[in-house]
C-alpha cells in the first residue's frame, strides 16, 4: 500500500470525522438576538447597520472610527457613516465621544480631523511654499476645502516650526522673499527724493513683483509693503516722516528744502509763499514763522525785519521832503501792492506820520505827505473859480430832481434819462468806499467820511429852499428815510448821492488835473487806476466841499432873488393868462365862421400867448440858474425877451423829465391854431412848475373889461395914426355892445365890422364901413407904392390920408358918444 | 445498460441530444462546457460540484499503479467534498473502502426530514470499467420500497446524470457520483417514503421490527 494513499486514507477518515461546523438562518439569529435581549443576557446597547444584517456594538463602532481616522486623519462624518454602514445619527454621536476623548482630533464641519494630518498639510504647505515662495491661504483653504479661518488657527502654531515662513495679509511668505521684498522697499523709499504718496509707491512695487513672477506671481498687498516700510522707519533704515499713514517726506527733501529757503531768505530777506508752496511747503506761514521767529507774514510774502527799516527809512525821507512816494519802487518786485499796505502799517514813521495827519496811504502802496495833498488841493481849489458855474450848472439840477424822484419811488435802478454817470465813475465812487472802509478799520480820522456827509447833507439843504413845499417835503423824507434806513440800504444812498455830485468833479476829470499840476506822476508811468484815483476820490470831497460851500453861499444869495421871481413870475403869468382868456371869450362870436375863427385863433396866439410863453420859459430857466446857486445878472426886463420857436425848443428841451415835456408841449401848441389847446398845456407846464393859472371869473372879467376899454378909449381918444385907431375901434365897439375882448388883425376887420351892423344905427355903421373902406385901399396903394414920392400913386395915399383923418373925428365920436 | 433499461424511450432520446451537445462542445472550453451542460441541476448541487476537485488520471481498478493515483485523488477530491460539507453545515455520509484495492465501499447516509434524522447504509463497487462507467450506489435497506430503485437497491439516476458523467469521463470521481447522483435521489425520494410510511424512524423502526 502506499503511504500516500494511507496517508490520504486518514485524512479523509479525519475530515469525515471532524465536526461540522452549525449554521443558523439569519431569522434564526435575529430571533435569537431579541431573545437574548428579552431575557437581559445582552445588557448593552446593540446598533445595527444600514443593511439590517449586522449588529454592531457601540464600542466596536468606536473602534471602527478611530481606525477610520487612522487611514487619512481626515475623515468625513458622511463618508464614515458610508464605509461603516451604520447610521449617520450614530456615527455622529460616537464620533462626538471619540473626539472628546482625543485631544488630537478636532471635529470641524463634520469632519474629524487629526493633528497629524494638519501636521503633514504644514509640511506640504512649507514644500510649496520653499518652491513658490509665497502661496495665498485661500488658495490652500480651497485646495483642503477648509475655511481660511480654520487654516490661519492651525497654521499660526506652527509657523516657524513646520513652516518656515511669515504669513502676512492671507499670504504665507518665505523669510527669503520677505527678505526681497524688504530690499526692494528699502530700495525705492531711498530712492525716493521728493515727498510721494506711499500707495503708489506700492503699486509701482507691485507692478515691478508681478513682472519678476510672471503670471503666477500673487499680488502682494499694499499693506505688506506699508508694514515693512513702517519697519524700516522705525530701524532708522530710510529717513524721513510719515504722515497720514501714506504722506511721505524723505528727510533729504526736507533738508533740501529747508536750505533753499534759507539761503533764499538770507540772501533776498525776502521770500514768496509761491516759492514755498513749489517747495512743497503747503503751510508757508507756520513753517516760515516757527523757523525764524523774528520775520514777518504778509500777504503773499515773509519778510525780514530789515526790510521794513529799509523802507520805513525811504518813506521817512519821503513825508519830510513834504512829497509822496510808491512804497512799491523801494520794495524788490515781488511784492503786491497789500503786502506794500501791510509794510507800510508796520513802519513806525508811517504810523506815526498817520497819526500826526503828516502822512497819507493811497492805492495801498503810496504814501503822500499831508503837504503835498495840501499843496495840490490848494493849487486845486484855485482852479475851481474857473470851472465852477461854466458848464454844469442846469445838469447839476437835474441830479437834484433825479434824487428826490428815486428817493420817492424808492427805485434803484440805473438807466433812467438821468442816470447818465457812466461805470467807470461809479467804479471809482465804490473803490472810494471801499477805501474809507479801509481806512476806518484803521481807526484813523478820517475827513474822506466826514466830507461825505457833510456833502450828503448839503445836497440835501440844497434841495430845500430850491422847491416849493411840496418838494421840500419830498426832501425831507428823503433825508430821514436815509436816517432810518437799513445800514446798507444807506450806504447805498450815499453812494447814489456821491454819484450824482460826482457829475461836477468827474474824477476823470480830477485826474488829468492832477497829472497837469504834478507831471511827475506821468513821467514817472505810474498807472492812473492804482493812484491818481485814489488820489482823485481823496481830494474830490474837499473840493466837492469848497465848492458847495461857495454854492450855499450863493444860494443864500439867491434865496431872496429866486422868492421875487418866482413871485414876479406869477403877478405876470396871472395877468397874462387873464388877458388871454379875455380874448379868449371874444373868439367866441366868430365860432360860425370857421376861416375867421382860424385867424383869429392864430392871431391871438401869435400876440399874446408868444410873449407869455417867452417869459415863462425864460424866467425858468434863470430859476434853474439860482437854485443851482449861480449869481444870475438880475435882468430888469423879462418880457422884452422874445425868442424864436427854435430857442423855445432848445430851452424847453434844456429842462428835466416831465417838466421838460410839458414845456415841449406848450410850445408845440403855441405853433398850433386853438388857443384852447395852448390853455390846457399851459395849465399842465404851470402846474409842473408849481405856478398857477388863474381862471377867469365873471367879476374878474368885468374889472378886466373895464380897464380894457378904459385903456383902449383912452389909446382911441390919444390915437393919431388913421389906420391904426379902426381895429381899435372896432374892439371897443366890442367891447360895448357884446363885453368881449377883440383882438383882431386886420384882415378880420371887416367881418368884425359886418357882425357890428345889427348892433350899430347906420349912420354909425356907415361911417364905420366907409373908414374901413378908406383904410383898405390906403394899405393897398402903400403896399403897391414903388416909394417914388413923384408918383401918382403917393398923391393918392396922401389924399387917402386926408380922408381917413378927416373921417377920425366921426369914428373916435362914434366911440365916445355910448360911452358918455 | 442497466441503468435505461426501464425508461428506453428517453433514454434514446437523451442519446441524440447529448451527441448533439458533445459535437458543439467539443470547441467549447472545459468549465463552460460543464456549465452548458448542467442545465436541469438544482442551482446548489451545481455549485458544489463545481467546487469538488476534478480528477486527471484515467484508470480502472485492473491498471494498477495508475489505479492507485486514480484513487490518491479520489480521496482527495472526497476530503474536499466532505470538509465543503462540514463547513456548510452540510454534512450527510461516511464511506471508507472497504477492501484495500478500493473497489469496494461501504458506509451511511443520511437525510433530515422533519427534524428526524433517517440515515441507510451505502455500499457500492467500482466497476471494471471506472471511470468511464459511474459506480452504482446501493442503499440495501430501501431496496423494494421505491420505484427508483433498481433490484439490490441500487438508485435509479435522473436522465441527465449519465450523459454528464460520460461527458466528463475521467475527470469525475467517486465524490462527483455522490454529489450528483445520491443528494438529490435522496433529497428527492426520503420525503416521499417517509410520508408514505414506506420507511420509519430508526426509533419506529427499532419497535416495529422487535414487532
Amino acid at each position: 500500500m502506499d503511504e500516500e494513499l494511507l496517508e490520504l486514507q486518514r485524512q479523509f477518515e479525519s475530515a469525515q470525522q471532524a465536526k461540522s461546523s452549525i449554521r443558523l438562518s439569519e431569522r434564526n439569529v435575529v430571533e435569537l438576538v431579541q431573545k437574548l435581549r428579552q431575557l437581559n443576557i445582552i445588557d448593552f446597547d446593540l446598533l445595527h447597520t444600514v443593511s439590517g444584517k449586522e449588529y454592531i456594538t457601540p464600542e466596536h463602532l468606536r473602534i471602527e472610527i478611530v481606525s477610520e481616522i487612522k487611514k487619512l486623519g481626515r475623515v468625513s462624518l458622511i463618508d464614515l457613516a458610508d464605509t461603516i454602514g451604520v447610521d449617520l445619527y450614530h456615527v455622529e454621536k460616537q464620533a462626538q465621544i471619540v473626539v472628546a476623548d482625543d485631544s488630537l482630533l478636532m471635529l470641524i464641519n463634520g469632519e474629524i480631523i487629526s493633528d497629524w494630518y494638519w501636521n503633514n498639510v504644514c509640511e506640504e504647505i512649507n514644500d510649496r511654499l520653499q518652491e513658490c515662495s509665497q502661496i495665498a491661504l485661500a488658495e490652500i483653504a480651497a485646495q483642503l476645502q477648509v475655511g481660511s479661518e480654520l487654516l490661519v488657527t492651525v497654521l499660526e502654531p506652527r509657523l516657524g516650526t513646520r513652516i518656515k515662513g511669515r504669513l502676512e495679509g492671507g499670504q504665507l511668505y518665505t523669510p527669503a522673499y520677505v527678505a526681497r521684498v524688504n530690499a526692494m522697499v528699502r530700495g525705492a523709499a531711498r530712492g525716493i527724493t521728493v515727498p510721494m504718496n506711499l500707495s503708489a509707491l506700492w503699486g509701482s512695487l507691485q507692478l515691478l513683483l508681478q513682472e519678476m513672477d510672471g503670471a503666477s506671481g500673487v499680488a502682494v498687498e499694499g499693506s505688506f509693503f506699508q508694514s515693512m516700510f513702517n519697519g524700516l522707519v522705525k530701524e532708522g533704515q530710510v529717513l524721513g516722516s510719515v504722515r497720514a499713514g501714506v504722506h511721505w517726506t524723505p528727510s533729504v527733501f526736507a533738508i533740501a528744502q529747508k536750505e533753499c529757503v534759507d539761503s533764499f531768505f538770507s540772501q533776498n530777506s525776502v521770500v514768496s509763499y509761491e516759492a514755498l508752496h513749489k517747495l512743497g511747503i503747503t503751510q508757508p506761514i507756520q513753517f516760515l514763522q516757527s523757523r525764524y521767529p523774528e520775520g514777518i507774514p504778509l500777504v503773499t510774502l515773509f519778510v525780514h525785519p530789515s526790510t521794513v527799516e529799509m523802507l520805513d527809512a525811504a518813506v521817512e525821507d519821503a513825508i519830510e521832503r513834504g512829497s509822496w512816494i510808491d512804497s512799491l519802487s523801494v520794495l524788490p518786485t515781488s511784492f503786491v501792492p497789500q503786502d506794500a499796505n501791510k509794510m507800510l502799517s508796520l513802519c513806525p514813521s508811517v504810523q506815526t506820520a498817520l497819526k500826526a495827519n503828516k502822512a497819507l496811504i493811497l492805492g495801498d502802496s503810496y504814501v503822500f505827505s499831508t503837504g503835498f495833498v495840501k499843496d495840490l488841493y490848494e493849487r486845486m481849489e484855485k482852479d475851481l473859480d474857473t470851472i465852477s458855474f461854466s458848464g454844469p450848472s442846469s445838469t447839476g439840477l437835474a441830479d437834484d430832481w433825479h434824487v428826490t424822484k428815486v428817493a420817492k419811488s424808492g427805485q434803484e435802478t440805473s438807466g433812467t434819462p438821468a442816470d447818465f454817470n457812466d461805470t467807470s465813475s461809479e467804479s471809482g465812487s465804490n473803490k472810494q468806499a471801499a477805501d474809507r472802509g479801509s481806512k476806518k478799520k484803521k481807526g484813523k480820522p478820517n475827513t474822506n467820511t466826514k466830507t461825505g456827509a457833510v456833502d450828503n447833507s448839503s445836497d440835501n439843504q440844497e434841495s430845500v429852499p430850491a422847491k416849493s413845499k411840496k418838494n421840500q417835503k419830498k426832501g425831507k423824507v428823503t433825508s430821514s428815510s436815509l436816517g432810518s434806513d437799513s445800514k446798507s440800504n444807506t450806504k447805498k444812498d450815499v453812494d447814489k448821492i456821491k454819484e450824482e455830485s460826482l457829475g461836477i468833479f468827474s474824477e476823470d476829470e480830477l485826474c488829468r488835473r492832477i497829472t497837469e499840476l504834478v507831471p511827475d506822476f506821468e513821467e514817472q508811468g505810474i498807472d492812473p487806476e492804482t493812484v491818481l484815483v485814489p488820489l482823485a476820490s481823496h481830494l474830490r470831497p474837499m473840493l466837492l466841499n469848497a465848492w458847495n460851500e461857495r454854492r450855499k453861499a450863493a444860494l443864500t444869495d439867491n434865496g431872496q432873488k429866486i422868492k421875487r421871481v418866482l413871485d414876479n413870475l406869477q403877478k405876470k403869468l396871472d395877468e397874462s393868462s387873464l388877458n388871454m382868456q379875455l380874448y379868449e371869450k371874444g373868439l367866441d362870436l366868430f365860432e360860425d365862421n370857421p376861416s375867421t375863427s382860424g385867424l383869429l385863433h392864430r392871431h391871438l396866439l401869435r400876440t399874446t400867448a408868444a410873449p407869455m410863453v417867452d417869459m415863462l420859459l425864460s424866467n425858468m430857466d434863470m430859476l434853474n440858474k439860482l437854485k443851482n446857486g449861480l449869481d444870475v445878472q438880475d435882468t430888469d426886463n423879462p418880457e422884452s425877451i422874445s425868442l424864436s420857436s427854435g430857442d423855445r425848443i432848445a430851452l424847453a428841451k434844456k429842462f428835466d423829465g416831465p417838466l421838460s415835456a410839458k414845456a415841449i408841449a406848450v410850445v408845440e401848441a403855441l405853433e398850433g391854431k386853438r388857443v384852447e389847446a395852448y390853455m390846457t398845456t399851459l395849465r399842465a407846464l404851470a402846474d409842473e412848475c408849481g405856478l398857477t393859472v388863474k381862471k377867469l371869473d365873471k367879476k374878474l372879467e368885468r374889472t378886466l373889461l373895464h380897464s380894457y376899454r378904459k385903456d383902449l378909449s383912452a389909446q382911441v381918444s390919444a390915437e393919431t395914426d388913421p389906420v391904426a385907431i379902426l381895429p381899435k375901434v372896432v374892439s371897443l365897439l366890442y367891447i360895448q355892445f357884446y363885453a368881449r375882448a377883440l383882438q383882431a388883425p386886420g384882415r378880420t376887420i371887416s367881418v368884425a365890422i359886418s357882425k357890428l351892423k345889427d348892433k350899430l344905427d347906420d349912420s354909425a355903421y356907415k361911417t364905420l364901413e366907409e373908414y374901413h373902406a378908406a383904410t383898405v385901399t390906403l394899405l393897398t396903394l402903400i403896399s403897391a407904392s414903388t416909394g417914388d414920392e413923384e408918383d401918382c400913386t403917393s398923391d393918392r395915399t396922401l389924399s387917402k390920408k386926408e380922408l381917413l383923418e378927416r373921417l377920425m373925428p366921426a369914428l373916435k365920436a362914434l366911440v365916445s358918444r355910448p360911452s358918455q | 445498460m442497466r441503468v435505461s433499461e426501464p425508461k428506453k424511450g428517453t433514454t434514446l432520446r437523451f442519446k441524440t441530444e447529448s451527441c448533439r451537445e458533445i459535437i458543439i462542445l467539443r470547441f467549447l472550453s472545459l468549465g463552460l462546457e460543464l456549465r452548458t451542460t448542467m442545465e436541469g441541476w438544482d442551482p446548489t448541487t451545481k455549485s458544489t460540484l463545481t467546487q469538488i476537485p476534478l480528477l486527471t488520471v484515467k484508470a480502472g481498478p485492473r491498471d494498477g499503479a495508475a489505479w492507485t493515483q486514480r484513487l490518491k485523488e479520489e480521496y482527495k477530491a472526497l476530503i474536499a467534498y466532505t470538509s465543503m460539507n462540514k463547513s456548510r453545515d452540510n454534512d450527510w455520509f461516511r464511506i471508507s473502502a472497504a477492501n484495500p484495492e478500493g473497489t469496494r465501499w461501504t458506509g451511511k447516509c443520511w437525510y433530515v426530514h422533519n427534524l428526524l434524522k433517517y440515515e441507510f447504509d451505502l455500499q457500492f463497487d467500482i466497476p471494471v470499467t471506472y471511470p468511464a462507467t459511474a459506480p452504482e450506489l446501493e442503499l440495501p435497506q430501501l431496496d423494494g420500497k421505491t420505484h427508483k430503485m433498481y433490484r439490490g437497491g441500487k438508485i435509479c439516476l435522473t436522465v441527465h446524470f449519465k450523459p454528464l458523467w460520460a461527458k466528463n469521463s475521467p475527470r469525475f470521481g467517486i465524490a462527483h457520483a455522490l454529489c450528483l447522483g445520491l443528494a438529490p435521489w435522496l433529497a428527492a425520494e426520503i420525503p416521499i417514503l417517509v410520508d408514505s410510511g414506506m420507511i420509519k424512524h430508526k426509533d419506529d423502526a427499532v419497535s416495529t421490527s422487535e414487532a
